[in-house]
Formats: structure tokens, sequence, C-alpha cells
């Protein structure tokens, strides 16, 4: 459906996008995760060919489309801006724009099943700059979907709106999952998550692509570790012992890990794969710390703590009960433990 | 100060009555003033917003120019234009001077500066954003440009409208070029010129409350759209 070939883009001597490649096929949804100021609103400007790359192709449905009049392919999608600008009138004016500039006048019905699709049915008639916000988003999206477009590019739609329209949103890209390509950007990773098949971490750059799941799980590189809140991010030197084990040594640490590597690595361990107790035991578990409980706090259901081993800070969930039952305080001295394949191995 | 009491109550029984001088007068001047008006706008408001949709060298250059001549003095204009159409000029051949038409004209040029800035100020108004919006729901350049005037129609119209309030309080022209003609180029400033000079005050009091008056609703319709 959309292939992108080391695109890039450069704004007075800053690089806002470089290589990006990116394939999206018909019918999927991926979400462009990334923190402000990571391209993602120049990524989707680009798709939409608002804005002209550096460098790099564009091929939309077979198409060369960076060759052919913009105003064609435009007319294939449909985008929908952070902050979409409304037309002057009433709801109904803007949302018949788009179909009047291809020289149509679309069905009753039409306008029924997206004004249904976004909850504004009977606001047709109302002045369209009179709407609240999240009312604007949602005539926004009617609006791109009346065009029947092939590929919906969504730029962070429900940033600025309150929880109601922001569900409301989100609700009607359910409902067309599948039925269009979407490509939208977030900087809500649990928005991302809910809404996407794939994720694509930007920052400038495509750090990493895949599905949501892989990429919580297991980060490709130290910043996706961070942006997507992986805890226990360790650096240091590995190298490969006789048991054919990792160790992995940072300052005053060594952590082993059951995957091979090399060099200057970073590794993550989940806090939920962390273990406390008072004593060093007996355990299949080859990575024992010591340390002193420095912080916790409760979350939910679980309590988050935090162990001071060297110069590290691990963070562990624990369930209420056995954080009661081992009666933790802050300066507690306990042994925190995790087996070595459960330290995931990064660049 | 009898004097000037006697005027006004002549001039409200001539306007009430609708002499035919006054109602002649008026009727030509607004029937050369919309038209000047009407031939500035489809000149003016077009390349206004292709001045303001266009990245160009020497844009900003241009844009001060136009708002400079918002202030041009009329007689300065109706000598350009004298020599434009007079005789010996290059529309010599058309015949225009002393006729309405000359009037239009210059007109034209007068308030053609007036309309463009005002609509490019008005343009500007709109935000960049409606061309990426335009652009993204399918408009070509061409649809793009016209979506842009028409988010900025009310600003527009405050400039037609402006426009129109400069074309027919001007004297200059309308001696200059129309030569003050009665019954063909006679419009309600040059005939208060000529009346107050041979002691008319009647005819010219009448014709200066009927230009308030227009000067009034103009002034309305100005406060309507700038407040849209």
């Amino acid at each position: 459906m959309l292939e992108l070939q080391g695109i890039s883009k450069v704004y007075e001597e800053k690089k806002v996008l470089e290589d990006i490649n990116l394939k999206v096929r018909a019918g999927e949804t991926l979400g462009v995760i990334g923190p402000t100021g990571s391209g993602k609103t120049t990524l989707l400007k680009i798709i939409d060919l608002l804005e002209e790359p550096t460098t790099g192709r564009m091929i939309f449905d077979g198409i060369d489309a960076l060759n052919v009049p913009a105003f064609k392919i435009r007319r294939r999608m449909g985008m929908v801006f952070q902050e979409t600008p409304i037309l002057k009138g009433t709801v109904h004016d803007n949302i018949i724009y788009g179909p009047r500039l291809r020289g149509r006048e679309p069905e009753e019905k039409e306008i029924k099943r997206v004004m249904e699709l976004v909850e504004l049915r009977g606001y047709e008639n109302k002045d369209a700059r009179g709407l609240s916000g999240g009312e604007k988003q949602r005539l926004a999206l009617a609006r791109a979907l009346i065009n029947q477009p092939e590929l919906l590019l969504l730029d962070e739609p429900t940033s600025n709106l309150d929880p109601i329209s922001k569900k409301r949103i989100e609700e009607a890209i359910k409902e067309l999952k599948g039925e269009i390509t979407i490509i939208f950007t977030t900087h809500d990773l649990i928005q991302g998550q809910h809404l996407a098949e794939r994720i694509a971490i930007l920052d400038n750059r495509i750090m990493q692509i895949g599905k949501p799941s892989e990429v919580f799980k297991r980060p490709s590189n130290r910043f996706v570790a961070e942006f997507v809140g992986a805890k226990n991010i360790i650096g240091g030197e590995a190298r490969i012992t006789r048991d054919k084990l990792t160790i992995i040594e940072s300052d005053d640490l060594k952590i082993y890990s059951s995957k091979p590597a090399e060099g200057e690595v970073t590794a993550i361990i989940r806090p939920e794969d962390i273990t406390v107790s008072w004593e060093p035991r007996d355990s299949s578990a080859l990575n024992q710390l010591r340390g002193e409980v420095v912080r916790f706090e409760e979350r939910g259901p679980l309590f988050q703590v935090q162990v001071e081993c060297g110069d590290e800070i691990f963070t562990i969930y624990m369930t209420r009960k056995s954080f009661h039952d081992m009666k933790i305080s802050i300066g507690s001295i306990v042994w925190i433990k995790f087996k070595a394949s459960a330290v995931h191995i990064i660049r | 100060m009898d004097e000037i009491l006697q005027g006004i109550l002549k001039a409200l029984e001539l306007i009430i009555t609708l002499d035919p001088e006054v109602v002649d007068t008026t009727s030509r001047t607004l029937m050369i003033s919309i038209s000047s008006t009407l031939l500035a706008s489809l000149i003016a408001v077009p390349i206004g917003a292709i001045i303001h949709f266009k990245h160009f060298k020497g844009k900003r250059a241009i844009i001060n120019i136009i708002q400079t001549l918002y202030s041009i003095p009329t007689v300065l204009i109706g000598l350009l234009v004298f020599l434009l159409i007079s005789r010996s000029g290059p529309l010599g051949s058309l015949n225009l001077l002393f006729t309405p038409w000359g009037m239009i004209l210059a007109q034209a040029i007068l308030i053609l500066p007036l309309i463009m800035g005002f609509s490019i100020t008005a343009l500007k108004g709109v935000g960049e954003e409606i061309i990426d919006l335009a652009r993204s729901l399918g408009a070509t350049e061409y649809q793009t440009l016209f979506t842009l005037v028409s988010e900025a129609r009310y600003g527009i119209m405050a400039a037609i409208i402006l426009g129109f309030g400069r074309a027919i309080s001007e004297v200059g022209i309308a001696i200059m070029i129309g030569g003050n003609i009665r019954g063909y180029t006679r419009v309600i400033t040059s005939a208060m010129a000529l009346e107050t000079s041979k002691g008319n005050l009647e005819l010219s009091i009448a014709l200066g409350i009927i230009l308030l008056a227009i000067s009034l609703i103009i002034n309305t319709l100005l406060n309507y759209f700038q407040e849209k």
C-alpha cells in the first residue's frame, strides 16, 4: 500500500527525519510513537505530500507518488491534524467540502454514516466554529472519512482532548481498523499499544518497528527501552565465559545473562522477573545481589520497591501480601535475585 | 446661523421631495463608485491572494509599496490618468477623458492598493494551516486559493467597502478626469465643490447629508464584517 524508501528531511541544516524506510500494507493500523520533536508530524505531512522530503522515494499503491500531481494522491488519503482548522460555516458545510472539491455531492446516507461514526449526528446545522475542541476533532475525522480515503493519517488526534472525546475518537479508529489503512502518531504509549497492529518508535529515525508486545518486551536499543518506560536498564561490558554464559560487568556489579553478547551492551531486567528475600538462597537464579531498600510506593495491587545495589537502583514489583509478609521498610538490607534468562540484552 | 439652518431645512426638503438634480447626481455617483470598486476588486483580490499565497523574493517590498500607495493623493492619480487618457496619451484613442468610464478607471486605480493591501491582511488572518487543510482534503492549487479567499471573505468584504468609501468621497479625480459636466460626469463631491462656490448652499448641504448617510451605511457594514 505505502512504501517509504530512504526518506529524509532537513530544515535549515537540522535533520528532522533521517533514512526512513517503512512498508505499510493495506488495511494495517500503524502507530508512530515518539517524543515531541521526533519528526512525527513531518513524517505524516511528507506522506500526505504536504511537505517535500529532502531525499527518498514514496510509493503509494504502486505509484511513484513524488512524481505525479500531488492532489491526485492526496485525494486518495485523508489527514486529521493535531489541531485541525475548521472552515467557516456549518458542520454540514465542512463535511461536504472534500466531496465538492472532487465535483460530487455526497448522498445523505454517506453523511449520516460518518456523522454516526464520530457521534455527531444532529450537529449538521450548527456553526462549526462553535463546537468544543473534542467535537471539532471528531468533525475533522468525519470530514476526512466522507472522501473514502484508502489511507487515513491521524496526527496526534487526541492529544488535546478531554477523556470522553479521546475515547470516542479511539472507538471510531477501532471501528475503521481493517477497513482502511491507518497511520497515526501519538506520544501516548498506551494508546499506541491499544490501537495499532504495529508500532514504530520514532526519534528522527525509526528506532524500532514491530508488534507492540514485541517492542515493549524486547526493546532493541536503549532509547526505545527508556522511551517505553523499561526499568532496570544497565550498561556494561559483556564477555562470554567458559560455561557459554555472558557476564556483564558494570563498575561494581556482575550480571549473568543466558543471551550471548560481547562488548558494550545494555541489559534490561523486567521488574516482575526479580524476587526479594532476606537471605541469599540456593536457587537456579545465577544473579543474586545484596542491596538496601531506598524507596517503595503502592501501585494499585502491587508495590514498587527500589533497591540500591552498588551504583545501580533496581526496581522490583512485589504483591501487597509478600511486601507486608516480609515487613520491608526503608533501609532494609535485602537480597534480590533473577535468572540469567531474564536478562535481556540490547545494543 | 440662521442661513445655515435655512440651508439645512431647504436641503432636507430637496431630499424628501426627491429633487431631480439630487437624485440624478446621487445615482450617478453610486453607479461610478460601485463600478470602480467592482473593477478594482476583480483585479486586487486575486492578485492579493497570489501575493499572499506564493513565496517569492521581494514579497515584503511589494507589500510595503502597496501599503504606501494607500494614502496617495487623488489629484496625483487624476494627473496620471489624465496623461494616460488625454488625446496625446497612450490611451487617448479610447476617448475616456471627461467620461464616466475615465472616472471609473481612475477611481479603480486609486483604490486598487487599498483593496489589495487589506485583502492580503485579511488572508494573513486565515492562517497557513488552512492551506494544508484544503490540500489534505484534495484541493488543487486553484481550489486552495479559492478556499483561502472564501475563508477570508469577511475581511475581504471589509477591504472592498473601505475602497468604496475612498472612491465615493474623493473629489480630485471627479473634477480632473470627469470635468464636472452637469448631467454626465457630475458626482456628489464635484457638485458640492461647485455649488458651494456658486453660493447654492441648499444643494451642497443636501448632497453633503446624502454623502454622510452613505458613509454611515459604509461604516455600519464595515463594523458588521469586521466583527464576523
